[in-house]
């Protein structure tokens, strides 16, 4: 273990970048701070995969201050084998969105910027929160910069799409909000751990599940309340996708996974009926709903409401395989559609075009950028060698642990990911060159391919050796289904 | 009744304080020709009356001590507010110089006159480019101060006859200052409406008073609690409707749904500070009242009056919520949400529990601090800021305003960490400790609502193109306003339970 408060550093390096960019007010700087402070975050990181010790289910690197000493609520941090593979993500991504915006974004440089970088640290002060007060600071403190970033520096129909993703998310964290203070004037603490084998009684248990999971399934999306997400990230500049779809759809998720599983054991049971099938919903519907798309941008949007489902369909299995299985798509979607929506923000930049059919041929002017797409497709239709094909098979596997008719929807959802996303590649890399690119510049810089190569890089690598999550994950999901499963 | 002990006064040094600049600043109203010299000394005096008041508060926040033959309690609920509504009066004070009152707008009043003749009334001068000028400052100030004192005597009445002075004396003045603008027929119109509905108001009351004495046969608050908790079943029916008239008298004046009629039409009308001032601290006031009133002296009701003051709650946020969407003034819109704003400070009150009252006591105090910022802004802006197309590409033109405006509306919003997170939180947690689930999930509901009407403000601000030529500069004075309620917006925020040793319920 180190002294160095290492999540705390981790936390607010970004907000001090953010501040230091304002401070300058200039482009070039922005810029420069913005890469710098990004690289220092996930360099300030690096201590926590190395010692950080696979064999306990316990929260490391814990932090304790005195915060709100008569409320009882203190500043507690703290990170076990769920919260780091995501507090990683996180520090990557960002970096990747810093890089990707250097051109693209033109306007207002310094305030995107640093509400790039406020979001940061929003997102690694949620996953190395250790109570739910802090966790909901951070929750609804991320909504403030996406938003900005969704309606500055967004499409055209970005205020529309910004204030619909605000109203959503508002809308299920004002419950999680009366949900948190039930749970504090129940049992007068916040704290994570101290919450977990609380006596509840079962309706108490389930109406906090209601409200929680009004939160959680927004931000997910889950089934029927998802459609905020095809505006939101098809409108957002390409950094807000990234963050959207690579570190945000995976709060809700890790909410069931911090708060729902361990803490509403008895709710969950009651509830998981339901859950399993909005999940299996939202794969096979939102599936079709992706081969329909004509929009690049929102196909892919689209097809992360089916991959989450995926992931809550793995949680809601209750069983480790399911649960580890789902964690580790988690990780490989965040780098997948991240990728995917890089891809995208890349090619836009110069065509300024999202329709499909204007696309075509691609392989012809610029291989480089298609073999990166290739790969990318390949690895979100779960093809073997690759990052998802693990993930999915863990989940699919736990799914049929369950019950067969989920495992047969959930294969069946990963035919459907191949078609459109194979029709995808065909229709934009292969055949002719579209007449309407002639005389562009598709072929990536060195920027983008070194913005790009990191995320391919771990794609195969988790492809070849899942383990490398997977083994900081075992302890704590064991702990986690044990915690739920006798408090049953 | 003992003849007044002159010690007593040592318990209305505060109101003593600001009764004295009042009047030297009218007795000097002919020979004061600088408004910012007014402006300074009423400064002076609210910061003076804020330190009297501190202390005492301190040292009695255990101990009350009351006076003048128990019509006067000071103790640290009263010091509490005395302290909130100095720095109330400080702020609107900064937030009036220069800019403040007097100027014209030209757009609501095509007719006013050319500059001014009567060059030797001590005029506001706002430098090149304003027009008529008609405020004195040595009266506005006054009225400012006296309306002060009044809140104050208000917070610390311990006899409804107290109350019923303070909250007359603050009203009047209020009257006075919505009209200030004597060439605004806006001005004048909104004057008259709230002249019209404080006086029905004031006669709910006085009513109340009355009928409370017919039944109690008192108007001390400890008398009238242990009349009241008697078993007197035959008057019970008789208080009932004491209390709803008394009840709908406070709520006028924190306005509260159905009694918040006024405040749309009266804060438009108004200048902004005056506005400003009405939402802040008049409200705080009120609030203070009714939680003295009905924690003290109806303790022995406290399941009728939760149910009315639950009722109160969950209408004025829904209704201050949802009128506020269609708003297009930035002024209504505020007084919308003020409305909104004083339900959830009453949901503090609901559970009628002393620990309810300081949740009510947290959230007057930091709302006062969240709504004077945004009102500041809108002062900041000019006459740009009184429109809600006047925010169109604001961020691309004034950065740093727009994020001041940026941090006061998530404040009001209640996103965290600013104060109005830490606000909420303790007026939900206090509901919901009482059992009151619906009316917790009724009021966040309503807050999405909220957000929806700040967030056409940050839209405009961020996301739209300018329409119009940058602002001009605002004084350091009103800067310095905006500072100190951006800073107390973000402390608050982050050490939310910082004013806890502070707000201490009122008891017996």
């Amino acid at each position: 273990m180190t002294e160095i408060p290492v999540l705390t550093a981790m936390t607010f390096l970004p907000l001090v970048g953010a501040v230091a960019i304002l401070l300058f007010r200039s482009e070039r700087t922005a810029r420069w701070i913005a890469l710098g402070m990004s690289l220092a975050t996930l360099a300030v990181s690096l201590p926590l995969y190395r010692y950080f010790d696979k064999g306990s289910s316990d929260l490391q690197f814990v932090e304790h201050a005195v915060w709100l000493k008569d409320w009882n609520i203190a500043y507690q941090m703290g990170v076990d084998g769920i919260s780091l593979p995501f507090i990683f993500l996180a520090a990557v991504l960002t970096v990747l969105c810093v890089s990707v915006s250097w051109t693209a974004v033109r306007t207002r440089v310094p305030e995107f910027y640093a509400a790039l970088l406020l979001a940061e640290t929003a997102m690694i002060g949620l996953f190395a929160a250790a109570n739910l007060f802090l966790f909901f600071i951070f929750w609804e403190l991320m909504v403030v910069p996406l938003f900005l970033l969704i309606g500055v520096w967004g499409g055209p129909a970005r205020v529309h799409a910004a204030v619909k993703f605000l109203l959503f998310t508002l809308a299920g964290s004002v419950l999680m909000l009366v949900a948190m203070i039930t749970l504090y004037s129940e049992f007068g603490t916040l704290d994570f751990k101290e919450l977990v084998g609380q006596k509840m009684g079962i309706e108490l248990q389930g109406w906090l599940f209601v409200a929680f999971l009004a939160a959680f399934a927004v931000k997910v999306p889950m089934f029927p309340v998802h459609t905020w997400l095809p505006d939101a990230h098809t409108e957002a500049p390409t950094a807000g996708s990234v963050i959207l779809a690579g570190v945000l759809l995976k709060m809700g998720a890790y909410g069931f996974l911090r708060v729902s599983l361990p803490i509403l054991p008895d709710a969950v049971q009651m509830f998981v009926t339901p859950m399993l099938v909005l999940s299996v919903v939202a794969i096979v519907y939102g599936a079709y709903v992706t081969l329909m798309q004509t929009d690049v941008k929102r196909l892919i949007a689209y097809s992360s409401v089916s991959h989450m489902g995926f992931v809550t369909l793995g949680i809601f299995t209750l069983n480790s395989r399911g649960v580890e299985g789902a964690i580790l798509q988690m990780i490989n979607h965040g780098i997948i559609s991240a990728a995917l929506f890089l891809c995208v923000g890349m090619i836009y930049e110069r065509t300024h075009t999202r329709e499909i059919k204007d696309y075509g041929g691609l392989a012809k002017v610029a291989p480089v950028y298609s073999t990166f797409l290739a790969l990318f497709c390949l690895a979100a239709a779960g093809f073997p060698g690759l990052n998802s094909f693990v993930g999915e098979f863990l989940i699919i596997g736990g799914a049929f642990e369950t019950n067969t008719w989920l495992g047969g929807m959930a294969v069946w959802g990963v035919a459907l990911g191949t078609t459109y996303l194979v029709w995808l590649f065909y229709r934009m890399v292969m055949g002719d060159v579209n007449p309407g690119l002639e005389g562009l510049k598709l072929e990536l810089g060195v920027r983008e391919i070194a913005t790009l190569a990191p995320l391919a890089f771990v794609a195969v690598y988790l492809g070849v050796y899942p383990d490398c999550v997977l083994s900081y994950l075992h302890e704590t999901v064991d702990a986690l289904l044990v915690a739920g499963g006798t408090a049953s | 009744m003992n003849a007044p002990d002159l010690m007593d006064l040592k318990l209305v040094v505060p109101e003593m304080m600001l009764t004295g600049a009042a009047l030297v600043l009218i007795l000097l109203a002919r020979r004061i020709r600088k408004a910012n010299v007014v402006a300074a000394g009423t400064v002076v005096a609210a910061v003076a009356a804020a330190l009297a008041a501190a202390p005492i508060g301190w040292v009695f926040s255990g101990v009350a001590a009351t006076g003048f033959s128990d019509m006067i309690i000071v103790d640290g609920y009263s010091q509490f507010f005395k302290v909130l509504i100095a720095a109330a009066l400080a702020l609107t004070v900064l937030l009036s110089v220069k800019r403040a009152p007097g100027v014209v707008d030209r757009a609501t009043d095509p007719d006013a006159p050319g500059p001014s003749a009567d060059g030797e009334t001590g005029v506001v001068n706002t430098g090149p480019g304003n027009d008529t000028e008609d405020v004195r400052p040595a009266e506005y100030h006054a009225l400012l101060l006296l309306a002060s004192t009044g809140m104050m005597f208000a917070v610390s009445a311990l006899d409804l006859l107290t109350l019923y002075l303070g909250l007359e004396l603050m009203t009047l003045c209020s009257y006075i200052l919505v009209g200030i603008t004597v060439n605004s027929s806006a001005s004048n119109e909104a004057a008259i409406k709230y002249f019209l509905l404080g006086s029905f108001a004031s006669a709910l009351l006085l009513y109340g008073i009355s009928l409370t004495y017919g039944v109690t046969g008192a108007t001390g608050f400890e008398a009238i609690a242990s009349a009241v908790s008697g078993d007197g079943a035959g008057t019970d029916r008789m208080i009932w409707v004491a209390m709803g008239l008394l009840g709908a008298g406070l709520a006028f004046k924190v306005a509260a749904f159905p009694f918040h009629a006024w405040a749309p039409d009266a804060y438009q009308g108004a200048t902004a500070p005056v506005a400003a001032f009405l939402a802040a601290a008049s409200k705080a006031a009120g609030l203070a009242a009714l939680g003295r009133v009905c924690l003290v002296a109806f303790e022995g009701q406290s399941g009728v009056l939760s149910m009315g003051l639950a009722g109160l709650a969950g209408l004025s946020i829904v209704v201050g919520s949802i009128m506020a969407v269609s708003q297009s003034d930035m002024k209504r819109l505020l007084a919308y949400s003020s409305i909104a704003h004083a339900g959830y400070a009453l949901l503090g009150l609901v559970s009628g529990t002393p620990a309810g009252a300081t949740a009510t006591m947290t959230y007057a105090f930091l709302y006062v601090f969240m709504t004077l910022g945004a009102f500041g802004v809108v002062i900041a802006l000019g006459e740009r800021g009184e429109k809600l197309d006047g925010y169109h590409g604001l961020a691309a033109q004034r950065p740093g305003t727009a994020a001041l405006m940026l941090l006061f509306l998530l404040s009001l919003t209640g996103i965290p960490p600013t104060a109005g997170f830490a606000a909420k939180f303790i007026v939900i947690l206090s509901a919901v400790r009482s059992g009151h689930f619906a009316l917790a999930v009724l009021a966040v509901l309503c807050s999405v609502v909220t957000a929806f009407v700040y967030l056409r403000v940050v839209v405009l601000m961020y996301m739209k193109e300018p329409r119009e030529a940058a602002p001009s500069r605002f004084p350091v004075a009103v800067g310095t306003a905006l500072a100190l309620s951006a800073l107390v917006t973000i402390i608050a925020g982050i050490f939310p339970d910082l004013l806890a040793p502070w707000a201490v319920a009122p008891g017996k």
